[in-house]
């Protein structure tokens, strides 16, 4: 597309080949920036790019600020979990406002936030820092002690969260000392929470100038494996709420721009604990999802949002209204093998032939042995449905978890 | 926009064609609206709804229909399916069998999209109407299993249902091209290959016995029937008057029998007839030679057709040849016959160790590594013992119809093919080492290597699609010649040039010459390396003195667009001028088939042009190009200056226009053109 030089100048931290495809469409000039193995498709397909390892932070990281200022950029946005920080700090020398970095750093780390959002009177779960196995098993027992269990009551489980990883990734459920010690070192430090019974959900949400702009309820069927937008009504009800809930997490943070991806539960008495936020796109395709019902493309209402030369026309004219607007509900399904020995992909009949099955990106089985999964976030490929009807929908992604797709 | 009530009690909803028609022609849309660089994540919608729809019932038309949009879309970009004109029909069989959906679909859509070609309602860039339908008429025939029966049981395992989405494209191929001329082309076909006289016949017979079950078929329409289906189908189920509507063994012995001198005579001669025509022997054929074996024996070489020399030789060696029959030929091991008829026509039984070794086979224990092998691949239908000496039979006569089944390694089916062909004791000897050792001997510059225990410890990984006697053999040559490749590690240049003499024998000329340069794979001394060529092979510049033994050669084999696709060996068998006095090169090659389409107008032949059964053939300067390993007698001088620059440079410049190109050295093409180096 004709780019507009009067509008922003965007890098695009991390490859992303939605992302590019969307920024190519855009009115904005764009640079990918991207490790060593992205540079031969850039060069072959004339995608602008500038060869970037993101490694932890060092002393070398303002050597890409740098030469993106001199390029005139305007801002970086990050596409992953790990170019999170790197954009806070690219940012805070672009837009040269120090604190956009330690901002970013909250993002990154999960118990930094959590005591971010508390001070910020965000209901949150109890949760501490785990360094090694002995604190995980000590937390454990004393939650279990708080909740009152006797000896013999099953526990009441605990989450347990590496700091770094996105998503779901290295998310497990512990609920015995022997689910204790499944966890690799390299997992620590971690985060631990106390388990929320409830419903949970996640939300998008396009800062700009300090407002919501777009605000979307992603609402898990069961968190791991499925995900619909927009939410059913039964959700959907507690809009104001969630919000309300986001604003003060905007607050909190001192977001003035950009794109949130926090989670919440709502408990059963219809209260609001906050789970975590990412300053990123989510995983599971959701803004591929979001195209799908509402015809906007998500990564474009990024790039919009983070541009600081958007006008507050421009943003207005973009943006559908949210529910209303909607085609329809477009959900993904995220398939685990289920079996020990698989040999090949075949897709359920009864999923091909189901009139909201749109398409799948499952891939034929590499190896035949499954490696036993401990936790969360490694699925092996996406179905997608679309259709009307959210409760079709939900009992819909619901039933997958039992068909067998590698058999 | 609903497709079916999805909340109807118990039904399970299914959509029907259009919705899914629907959602394709909106992933096409999106496919195409799309930048190149994008596409690879917009295919998967595109490709897993036309696979849905191909599943369905009209849903093969309705793909045709949209070809073009496909297409245009960009579904084909930047794989071979984009270029039609260069596709290879044969490939399709792996792609249909392919565990990977998308390789099915695209496979069954670029298919699809040729028969719009074909049909007229598409105009494609790259190929014609005509070319769309000889290239589908040949896909059929290929995949003719596919169109005749269902899925096989690896096949179930490796694609499940997706074996049955190839069924219905080809199905609907057939439908729309018509049955006729799918049956005239798979006649021709099976004739094509039966030319080459292979040792294996199996597949050829089950494609035969396919055909001969759909005619009796009448929801398949055959069309008027196709010419030499029937001489096809008798040859093996009815080739003689009272086996003429395939009777079954036991009531045409009964019937054996009771005939007379002159009735059994007709017998023989229509079976002779029959397997002379084919190359494929009845196994009626053998219940006749059996009973002639214990009665009428004179009407013996009327049941093989042998000509004067045949018939010779059998009344020089009756016991031995009485022995082989009685030991080899059953109703379950028919082509011993046409081995054996034409191992007498051969005359090599003239050559004194071949009887006495062959007396030695009829003889031998196989161990029992020997037995397993040939009874897991060839079934125990009867003794491993007879299946071996099947085998030797069929290798000896038709030495150059072994193939190298589906294994990587064509040096020993070459090195097999040539002691068949040129040293046959000694092929007899080293079948006696493995088959009752399980050993094989042989020396490299006086170091012996031994195969012993290194052999077969993982029986599973051993091919299984091979002839009786390279089953046993192959891998016993194959360590051996990795072994021998091994010692040569640490020489310069290439190892060839000191293992194939020592490989295949004494005959391999101990000059060696090569057009690459092993160390950059770029191309040396190519003009004195045709030159050498030339004055070795061709007989307008060697004195006219016709190659004398077989030699191995190394040629760089190209696929049907000219691109390089690896080294390849074969052996050169002679050069002569063909019935249209074209010189050319009759070599033999390993592959199962020889008949192949090189790229850049290089068809290879196997019949039309003077070969004998099994060889095949190129014009001497085409062959030229392909080659990049030769051997020749350094003592033998041809005229090396006698060859034209004009002839030379036209050999250069199809090495150039094909697997040579990028790898002319910076430096300019042609080294300095000393070449002392080269010759030993």
């Amino acid at each position: 597309m004709e780019k507009d030089p009067n509008k922003g100048y965007i890098a695009l931290l991390g490859w992303s080949l939605n992302a590019v495809e969307a920024a190519e469409l855009f009115d904005r000039r764009y640079v990918v920036v991207a490790p060593d193995w992205a540079e031969e498709y850039c060069k072959k397909h004339d995608i602008p790019y500038i060869l970037w390892n993101f490694e932890r932070l060092n002393e070398r990281s303002v050597e890409i600020a740098e030469m993106l200022k001199e390029m005139g950029v305007d801002v970086a946005i990050p596409l992953f979990e790990e170019t999170v920080e790197w954009a806070g700090a690219i940012n805070s020398v672009l837009l040269g406002n120090p604190r956009l970095f330690s901002q970013s750093i909250l993002m990154r780390d999960k118990s930094l936030m959590k005591r971010r959002a508390q001070l910020g009177g965000i209901r949150v779960g109890i949760f501490e820092e785990a360094q090694d196995r002995e604190d995980v098993i000590r937390f454990l027992i004393r939650v279990n002690q708080a909740l009152m269990k006797l000896d013999g009551d099953p526990n009441d489980p605990v989450h347990f969260k590496p700091f770094d990883k996105a998503g779901c990734f290295g998310h497990r459920v512990i609920r015995t000392s022997e689910d204790v010690d499944t966890i690799p070192a390299e997992e620590f430090p971690a985060l631990m929470e106390s388990h929320l019974d409830g419903w949970e959900f996640a939300v998008e949400a396009w800062i700009h100038g300090g407002k919501i702009r777009f605000l979307n309820i992603s609402e898990y069927v069961t968190l791991g494996y499925s995900v619909f937008v927009p939410a059913s009504p039964e959700l959907e009800r507690y809009r104001p709420q969630i919000t309300r809930e986001i604003e003060k997490l905007i607050k909190a943070f001192d977001i003035e721009f950009g794109q949130i991806h926090p989670e919440y539960f709502i408990s059963n008495d219809g209260a609001m604990y906050f789970g975590e936020v990412a300053y990123r796109p989510p995983g599971f395709k959701v803004f591929e999802l979001l195209e799908r019902v509402y015809g906007f493309n998500a990564y474009q209402a990024s790039i919009l949002v983070f541009d600081p030369k958007t006008s507050e026309e421009e943003i207005e004219a973009f943006f559908p209204r949210e529910v209303v607007d909607a085609k329809g509900h477009a959900g993904c399904f995220g398939v685990y093998p289920r079996r020990r020995v698989v040999s090949r992909l075949e897709i359920p009949e009864e999923t091909e032939d189901h009139p909201y099955f749109e398409s799948h990106e499952l891939t034929p089985p590499l190896e035949e042995v499954v490696t036993k999964r401990t936790a969360f976030g490694t699925h092996w490929g996406l179905l997608y449905f679309f259709g009307e009807d959210p409760t079709v929908m939900r009992d819909l992604l619901k039933r997958q978890e039992e068909l067998d797709f590698y058999i | 926009m609903r497709a079916v009530d999805a909340g109807v009690e118990g039904a399970r909803p299914v959509v029907g064609l259009d919705y899914l028609l629907e959602k394709l022609d909106g992933a096409i849309a999106v496919l195409a609206g799309t930048r190149d660089f994008a596409k690879p994540a917009k295919m998967a919608m595109v490709l897993d709804t036309a696979r849905r729809v191909m599943m369905r019932d009209g849903g093969c038309a309705a793909i045709e229909e949209r070809a073009m949009d496909l297409e245009e879309a960009g579904v084909f970009q930047g794989s071979d399916w984009a270029t039609p004109q260069i596709l290879v029909p044969d490939f399709t069989i792996h792609a249909f069998q392919s565990p990977s959906a998308d390789t099915v679909v695209v496979e069954s859509l670029s298919e699809l999209r040729l028969l719009a070609v074909a049909r007229g309602q598409y105009h494609h860039p790259l190929i014609t109407a005509e070319e769309a339908r000889d290239f589908l008429t040949r896909v059929l025939v290929v995949n003719i299993s596919h169109l005749f029966s269902p899925p096989s049981e690896v096949e179930r395992i490796t694609q499940g249902r997706l074996a049955l989405l190839s069924r219905r494209v080809l199905r609907y191929l057939a439908d729309q091209l018509g049955y006729q001329y799918v049956i005239e082309m798979l006649v021709k076909e099976i004739w094509r290959i039966l030319q080459q006289r292979p040792i294996q016949v199996d597949s050829v017979k089950s494609m035969i016995t396919r055909i001969a079950v759909s005619q009796a078929d009448p929801t398949i329409d055959l069309g008027n029937g196709a010419l030499g289906v029937d001489r096809l189908v008798t040859s093996l189920f009815g080739p003689t008057q009272a086996s003429r509507e395939d009777p079954g063994i036991e009531i045409y012995h009964m019937r054996l029998k009771t005939m007379d001198l002159n009735s059994l005579r007709n017998e023989a001669i229509g079976f002779a007839r029959a397997m002379h025509d084919t190359g494929l022997v009845s196994p009626y054929h053998p219940v006749l030679i059996r009973h002639l074996l214990s009665g009428p024996d004179n009407l013996i070489p009327d049941a093989l057709g042998l000509s004067s020399t045949g018939r010779d030789c059998l009344l020089c060696y009756r016991d031995l040849v009485y022995a082989l029959i009685d030991e080899a030929v059953y109703p379950e091991t028919p082509q011993a016959v046409y081995g054996l008829t034409l191992m007498l026509e051969r005359g090599i039984l003239y050559q004194h160790p071949v009887a006495p070794a062959l007396w030695r086979q009829l003889g031998l224990n196989l161990s029992e590594r020997s037995c397993r092998r040939l009874t897991s691949a060839l079934g125990d239908d009867v003794p491993p013992r007879v299946r071996l000496l099947e085998g030797v039979l069929c290798i000896l006569g038709l030495p150059l119809g072994v193939g190298q089944g589906n294994n990587p390694t064509c040096q020993s089916a070459r090195a097999l093919s040539m002691w068949a062909y040129n040293d046959p004791d000694y092929l007899l000897q080293m079948v006696a080492w493995a088959a009752r050792d399980d050993e094989i001997i042989m020396h490299f510059e006086g170091k012996a290597l031994s195969s012993r225990g290194v052999v077969g410890l993982e029986e599973s990984a051993l091919p299984a699609d091979l002839d009786p006697v390279s089953l046993l053999l192959v891998p016993h040559l194959d360590w051996i010649y990795t072994e021998m490749m091994l010692l040569c590690e640490d020489r310069e240049g290439d190892p060839h040039r000191w293992v194939n003499p020592e490989f295949h024998g004494w005959w391999s000329g101990r000059g060696f010459k090569i057009n690459v340069d092993v160390e950059t794979g770029n191309l040396r001394d190519l003009e004195d390396f045709l030159r050498h060529f030339y004055a070795f092979y061709h007989p307008l510049y060697n004195g006219n003195q016709p190659l004398i033994h077989p030699q191995p050669a190394g040629i760089a084999a190209t696929d049907s667009a000219g691109r390089f696709v690896g080294w390849h060996a074969i052996t050169i068998l002679r050069v002569a001028l063909d019935p249209h006095a074209v010189m050319r090169v009759y070599f033999y090659n390993p592959n199962n088939d020889s008949g192949q389409d090189w790229g850049d107008g290089l068809i290879v032949d196997t019949a039309g042009n003077g070969e004998r059964f099994g060889e095949a053939s190129l014009p001497f300067e085409q062959f030229a190009s392909r080659l990049y390993i030769f051997h020749l007698d350094p003592l033998e001088h041809g005229e090396l200056g006698s060859v034209t620059q004009e002839e030379l440079e036209r050999v250069v410049a199809y090495v150039h226009r094909s697997w040579g190109m990028g790898r002319v050295p910076p430096g300019g093409p042609e080294g300095d053109g000393s070449s002392e180096e080269s010759v030993i």
